[in-house]
C-alpha cells in the first residue's frame, strides 16, 4: 500500500500512522480501532454556525480535526423557527477544525449503535 | 422506513445518546440505519493517538488532502452563516424588497429611480470585471422578476435589465475573450433566462408612453390649459410631478437606447454599425438629462439620510431598498466572493460615457478597410484602454465565421491584398498550405489585439514563434521553387510569386508584432529605467527590420504594377496605397531616429557619468537583456541581436559623438513633412504632436547635457514619459 501511494507523496510526507501500523496493529488502542471501523461511513458533523455537513468519513487527527470527501452542506433558510426549511449544496473534500465540530453523528445499524455506546462506557 | 436522527434513546446499557444540537436537522438516514453519536468515541480514541497520527484509509493521500476546503474560513468557506438573512425567501418576508416600494406614490417613485440608480452603479461595477451575482443581482427584485408583475414600472425596468445582461455576456461569451479572471460571465444559479424577455422593449415603450402623457398631463396643468384626456398622475404631489416625470423619463430611454445599441450591433456582417452609432448619441443625450436629475432629485431627499454627493451609488443620495449582496454568496462557486465595493453613481455615470464613446469608435469601423488598416484601427482602438465589453464587441464584429466581418474569407483577402488577382479565379489557392496557415495566423493575431493589454503582450510574445516558422517556411518553400522555375518558362512560376508575396508581407508583419510587443512594455511598466538602454536599442533593431520589408514591399508593387502595364484608373488605387506605404514608412523612420537617439543617450550617460547603470547582487546586465528579449531571441527576430552586439553598438557612446549624429533633429525634419500627409486624420495628428515634443525636448536636453558635461555630479537625469507613451523624454535636474 505505502508503495503505491509514494507515487503520488514525497517519502518525507509519510505520515506517522503508517508507519506505525507497519509495525503492528495490535498497539491500537481499542477506541481507535473502533474508530478506525468507522472509516468511509457516512458521518454527519454538525458546525458552531448551524450548519451540517454529511460525507464520508475520511481522515482524522489527533486534534480531532475531521475530512469528509463528497461532503454536503445543510443549511437553514430561515434563522429562526423550528422547523425550518432547508437547502443543501455539494463541497466535495471538506476540512471541519475541531474548534467548529458542535456534534458528530455516524450512520450504523441499531446493533453496531448498542455495541457503540459500550465502548462510549 | 427512514429513520430521523433520534433523541435521548436508552441504549440496553442505560447510557443515553448525547442531545442533538439545538436546531433540529432533517436529514434522514438511509434503511434500517440511525444516526449515533460518536462525539465521546471520537474524544477517546483521539486522546489515545500519538502525536501526527492519522486515521485514514487506504485511498488517502496527504498532498489531495491540502486540497480540502476548510470550513469557516472565510477564504474558503463561502456558506458561513454570517448575520443577515439565510435565504432570498426569508429576506422577502422580512420586507426587504416589497412591492410596491411605498404605499404613497411619491415615495414609490423616488424608491423606483433609487433602485434604477443603483442597478445603473451595479451594472457599472460588473463591466469592470465583478461577479453578477455581488453586483446586478444583488437586486431582490431581480432574483425574483415574479413579484414585480403588478408594477408596471419596475417590472419592466427589471425585465430589460435582465435582457440587457443577457446580450452582453453572450457577447463576451462568444468572443471568448479572455481576462485574468473569467469573472464577467459566472452566472451560476441566477435567473438570467426569462421568457418573453423578447417583448421587454414593448413593455418599456408603454410604460415611456404612459409617462410621457402624464408630463404632458402636468404641464397642461400648470399653464391652465384644458387637459386632452384625464390621465392618472404619476404620483401624488403635483409640484413634483414634472421633475418625477423628466427623471423617470430619460432613464427609461437610456436603458432603450442602450439595449437597441447592444443589439444593432449584434447584426451580422457589421450592418447594424450606422444604427447603433445614432442610438449612441442617444445614450449620451439622455446621460446628459440624467445627470441634471440629480439636483432636484438630492433636493427632495434633504432631511433622509443622504451619502456624500461623491460616494452615493444614487443620485438622491438615498441607500436603495431591496439589495442585498450577500444572500448570493453561495452561487458564487465554489470560493467566496472578494469584497465587491461598488461604484459611486457618478463614477458609473463617468463610466458608461466613456464605454459609449469606445462602442461608437468600434462602430465607426469601416469594413472596406484593407487588412493592414485593421491593425491600426485595432492600435487605435486600443489607446483609451478599453473595457472588456467594448473590446468584445470589436472581435465580435471583425471575426465571424471565421471571416472577416463575416463577409470574407482570409485567404481570399490576402491573395486580393498581395496584390495576386488572377490567383482568385483558381481555387487552389485555398488548398496552398501557407495561405491556409496565414489564415489561422491573422485570426488568431486579431483575436489577441482586442485583449486587454497584459495579456495581448504575453500572447503576442508567444506567437513570434508561429509567425517566424512560418516565414522560415515560406523563405525555403521560396527558394527551393527559384531553383525549380530556372528550368521552366521565362513568365515566373505562379506559386513562387505567391511565395515571395506572402514571404514579405508575413514577414513584415512579423516585424509589426515584435515592436508591438516591446513597445507594449513601457505602457505595463515592464521596465526599469536601467533596462531603456537596452529596450531602445532592441526597437532600433526592429523597427529597422520593419522598415526594409515595408520597402521591399512597396518595390514589388511597384514592379509589379509596371510590368502588367496598368491602366490609368488602378493608377490612381495605386497611388493611394502608394502614398500611404510612404506615410508609414516615414513614420517607421520617425519612430527608429528617436529609438536611436533614446538608446544613444542612456548609453552615453552609463559610460560617462556612470548613470542608468545598475549595480548590485541579483541579476547582471546580460541577464536581464535575456530575461526581457528571451521569446524574440528564441524565434529569432530579428536575427543574431545578441547582447554582445548590443555591447558593440553601445559601449562607446558619447554625448560629444551622439550630437553630431542628430537623430532627434532628423526625427523633427520627418515629422514636419508627415504632417501634410496626416490632414485631417485627427488621431495620428496627435501622435505627430507627441513624437514632435519627445523630439525637441531630447534634442534641447542633449546639448544641455553636453554644455554641462556628462560627468558633472550635480547633474541628474531622469526619463519620463509625459508625452509619448512609449518614447521617454529626458528631464534634467541640476543640485
Amino acid at each position: 500500500m505505502e508503495e503505491a501511494e509514494s507515487f503520488s507523496n514525497p517519502s518525507f510526507l509519510q505520515d506517522v500512522s503508517t508507519r506505525a501500523s507497519e509495525r503492528s496493529g495490535s498497539d491500537e488502542s481499542p477506541a481507535v480501532a473502533q474508530l478506525r471501523k468507522l472509516l468511509f461511513r457516512r458521518i454527519l458533523i454538525g458546525a458552531s454556525d448551524g450548519r451540517f455537513f454529511l460525507g464520508t468519513f475520511h481522515c482524522i487527527d489527533k486534534q480531532g480535526n475531521i475530512i469528509l470527501q463528497d461532503a454536503v452542506e445543510y443549511r437553514h433558510t430561515r434563522r429562526s423557527g423550528d422547523p425550518s426549511p432547508m437547502e443543501q449544496r455539494c463541497l466535495g473534500l471538506i476540512l471541519i477544525p475541531a474548534s467548529c465540530r458542535t456534534s458528530c453523528h455516524a450512520e450504523c445499524s441499531i446493533d453496531e449503535q448498542i455495541s457503540l455506546l459500550s465502548i462510549n462506557k | 422506513m427512514a429513520s430521523r436522527l433520534v433523541q435521548g434513546q436508552e441504549g440496553e446499557t442505560g447510557g443515553r445518546l448525547a442531545d442533538p444540537p439545538i436546531s433540529y436537522p432533517i436529514i434522514p438516514a438511509g434503511e434500517q440505519t440511525v444516526w449515533a453519536d460518536v462525539s465521546p468515541l471520537i474524544a477517546s480514541a483521539c486522546n489515545d493517538l500519538q502525536d501526527g497520527q492519522l486515521i485514514h484509509g487506504e485511498n488517502f493521500s496527504l498532498f489531495a488532502a491540502m486540497s480540502a476546503l476548510e470550513i469557516m474560513d472565510p477564504k474558503m468557506d463561502a456558506g458561513v452563516e454570517k448575520c443577515g438573512y439565510y435565504s432570498i425567501e426569508e429576506a422577502i418576508e422580512n420586507n426587504v424588497a416589497p412591492v410596491p416600494l411605498s404605499l404613497n406614490p411619491t415615495l414609490d417613485v423616488q424608491r423606483v429611480i433609487d433602485v434604477i440608480d443603483h442597478l445603473f452603479s451595479c451594472e457599472a461595477t460588473w463591466y469592470k470585471g465583478h461577479t453578477l451575482a455581488q453586483t446586478v443581482f444583488s437586486c431582490i427584485y431581480l432574483l425574483r422578476i415574479e413579484r414585480t408583475s403588478s408594477h408596471a414600472l419596475l417590472h419592466s425596468y427589471c425585465r430589460i435589465m435582465r435582457a440587457t445582461c443577457n446580450a452582453v455576456i453572450s457577447v463576451v461569451s462568444d468572443s471568448r475573450t479572455h481576462e485574468e479572471e473569467d469573472l464577467f460571465t459566472m452566472a451560476y444559479g441566477l435567473p438570467l433566462k426569462g421568457e418573453g424577455d423578447e417583448k421587454c422593449l414593448s413593455i418599456l415603450n408603454s410604460v415611456e408612453e404612459t409617462i410621457s402623457r402624464q408630463l404632458r398631463a402636468c404641464k397642461a396643468q400648470s399653464l391652465k390649459k384644458k387637459q386632452l384626456e384625464d390621465i392618472e398622475p404619476l404620483q401624488s404631489n403635483p409640484d413634483l410631478e414634472e421633475g418625477y416625470c423628466r427623471a423617470l423619463l430619460c432613464r427609461l430611454r437610456f436603458r432603450k437606447h442602450y439595449y437597441l445599441v447592444l443589439t444593432s450591433m449584434k447584426k451580422p456582417q457589421g450592418k447594424g454599425l450606422e444604427l447603433a452609432r445614432k442610438h449612441v448619441a442617444s445614450c449620451l443625450s439622455e446621460l446628459t438629462h440624467i445627470t441634471k436629475s440629480q439636483e432636484f432629485l438630492r433636493a427632495l431627499s434633504y432631511g433622509f439620510h443622504q451619502d456624500d454627493i461623491q460616494s452615493s451609488t444614487t443620485a438622491s443620495g438615498c441607500r436603495p431598498i431591496g439589495f442585498d449582496a450577500s444572500l448570493n454568496n453561495r452561487f458564487s462557486a465554489p470560493t467566496p466572493p472578494r469584497a465587491t465595493h461598488i461604484l459611486s453613481w457618478k463614477e458609473a455615470v463617468s463610466y458608461f460615457q466613456k464605454l459609449l464613446s469606445d462602442l461608437d469608435f468600434v462602430c465607426s469601423l469601416n469594413t472596406d478597410l484593407v487588412l493592414d488598416d485593421v491593425f491600426c484601427f485595432i492600435v487605435q482602438f486600443q489607446k483609451p484602454q478599453p473595457d472588456l465589453v467594448a473590446r468584445a464587441h470589436l472581435q465580435i464584429l471583425l471575426i465571424q465565421d471565421g471571416k472577416l466581418y463575416g463577409k470574407e474569407f482570409f485567404h481570399d483577402i490576402i491573395s486580393r491584398e498581395l496584390g495576386l488577382p488572377e490567383l482568385t479565379k483558381g481555387k487552389e489557392h485555398q488548398k496552398n498550405e501557407f495561405i491556409v496557415q496565414l489564415g489561422q495566423l491573422i485570426i488568431n493575431l486579431l483575436k489577441i489585439l482586442c485583449a486587454n493589454t497584459a495579456w495581448q503582450r504575453r500572447k503576442l510574445g508567444k506567437i513570434l514563434q508561429d509567425w517566424s516558422v512560418l516565414s522560415l517556411q515560406l523563405e525555403i518553400a521560396f527558394k527551393r521553387e527559384i531553383g525549380e522555375t530556372l528550368n521552366v518558362m521565362v513568365d515566373e512560376n505562379m506559386s513562387t510569386k505567391v511565395s515571395k508575396h506572402l514571404l514579405r508581407w508575413t514577414e513584415e508583419r512579423t516585424y509589426w508584432i515584435a515592436s508591438r510587443f516591446l513597445m507594449l512594455g513601457f505602457e505595463l511598466e515592464l521596465y526599469s529605467p536601467y533596462d531603456y538602454c537596452m529596450v531602445y536599442w532592441f526597437m532600433y533593431l526592429v523597427f529597422m527590420k520593419l522598415l526594409e520589408k515595408i520597402q521591399l514591399q512597396t518595390a514589388a508593387n511597384n514592379e509589379n504594377s509596371q510590368r502588367k502595364g496598368k491602366k490609368k484608373k488602378d493608377h490612381g488605387k495605386d497611388q493611394i496605397r502608394d502614398a500611404s506605404f510612404s506615410s508609414s514608412t516615414l513614420l517607421i523612420h520617425c519612430y527608429i531616429c528617436l529609438s536611436e537617439g533614446l538608446a544613444m543617450i542612456l548609453a552615453a550617460l552609463r559610460n560617462e557619468s556612470k548613470a542608468f547603470h545598475m549595480v548590485g547582487p541579483f541579476n547582471g546586465e546580460e541577464e536581464r537583456f535575456i530575461q526581457h528579449f528571451d521569446l524574440l531571441l528564441k524565434a529569432h527576430v530579428p536575427e543574431h541581436a545578441t547582447y554582445y552586439l548590443f555591447k558593440e553598438s553601445t559601449g562607446h557612446a558619447r554625448i560629444s559623438s551622439i550630437i553630431k549624429d542628430n537623430c532627434f533633429r532628423e526625427a523633427q525634419k520627418i515629422i514636419t513633412s508627415l504632417r501634410g500627409s496626416y490632414a485631417g486624420n485627427s488621431d495620428k495628428l496627435i501622435e505627430l504632436q507627441q513624437l514632435e515634443q519627445v523630439a525637441e525636448r531630447n534634442r534641447v536636453a542633449l546639448s544641455v547635457i553636453d554644455q554641462i558635461g556628462a560627468r558633472d555630479p550635480s547633474l541628474t537625469v531622469s526619463f519620463e514619459f509625459t508625452h509619448h507613451p512609449h518614447f521617454a523624454i529626458a528631464v534634467i535636474k541640476r543640485s
